[in-house]
């Protein structure tokens, strides 16, 4: 399965690509990372991921912009938005926008695995 | 402008021993907790996040290199250049105050991080007596300075 990171710290990006890169989640493979909403749609229109990670704090485009606009032009594809934005109502707001999955930063390795192995079995 | 009330600041505290906690497994020692007066010094790698909405002013969070060098090795993060070291620190303003908006309220709104080199921080944008608390993590220093207040 195809995997996105979008976030806009590069330290988040490049943990999120060693964890999965670390081949805890088999399956999945790193195609491409975006550090906001616009540039992950480029990413997405390339790539045609199976999964994102999102966040949701980000420059030009933020998550909540572009979730919705992710999923019109790919519909099949499992959003989990990672944030600092842990309150209830943001997380509610995320999933009723289409997102798959929350996890709050500060998140551990073994907490994102878990996160994104739910993902990979649900699109399985 | 009226500051917080110390019940509030006090998640600032919470949320800079989480995110040590979690990321690093390392447990941060908070050393003081203070109102600052005048010019703060802090240390050489500052993220900055600015608020608005019902509450205005910015939050720092100010570490020596040495400390966000650890941090990026504990997550290995090899590349120590200083565009990594201050992403990182803008990184750490950025989750700080996203945890802390959790019981400040959703309609906080926080901004993208800034991140500024320079031991120098500026305070006093938003109330005349910021809130300071210092830390220990890993044996290094750092500072994280609270300058809210309510908008009005």
């Amino acid at each position: 399965m195809k995997l996105l990171v979008v976030d806009d710290s590069n330290m988040v990006r490049s943990r999120i690509a060693r964890i999965v890169q670390g081949g805890a989640l088999g399956a999945v493979t790193l195609v491409g990372m975006a550090r906001d909403g616009a540039e992950a749609l480029r990413a997405a229109r390339q790539a045609s991921p199976d999964l994102v990670t999102m966040d949701l704090t980000m420059p030009e485009m933020d998550g909540l912009a572009c979730i919705p606009a992710l999923l019109a032009a790919h519909p099949r594809t499992r959003i989990l938005v990672i944030s600092a934005l842990d309150d209830k109502s943001t997380a509610i707001r995320a999933l009723r926008l289409g997102a798959h999955g929350f996890l709050p930063k500060p998140f551990t390795d073994e907490a994102l695995q878990l996160a994104l192995h739910g993902l990979v079995q649900h699109k399985a | 402008m009226e500051s917080l009330k110390e019940s509030e600041l006090r998640l600032f505290i919470d949320s800079v021993r989480r995110y040590f906690e979690v990321t690093s497994r390392v447990p941060v020692e908070i050393t003081s907790a203070y109102l600052g007066m005048g010019a703060l010094h802090g240390h050489e790698f500052n993220g900055i996040v600015t608020f608005s909405g019902p509450l205005t002013g910015q939050v720092t969070v100010s570490l020596p290199m040495r400390a966000v060098c650890e941090l990026l090795l504990i997550q290995r993060e090899t590349k120590l250049t200083e565009a990594n070291l201050l992403d990182a620190v803008g990184e750490i303003a950025n989750t700080l105050a996203g945890n802390a908006r959790r019981h400040l309220g959703s309609e906080v709104d926080i901004s993208v991080p800034t991140t500024v080199r320079g031991p120098r921080i500026d305070t006093r944008q938003a109330c005349r007596h910021p809130y300071v608390i210092t830390f220990r993590w890993n044996t290094y220093p750092g500072l994280v300075c609270v300058d809210l207040a309510p908008t009005g």
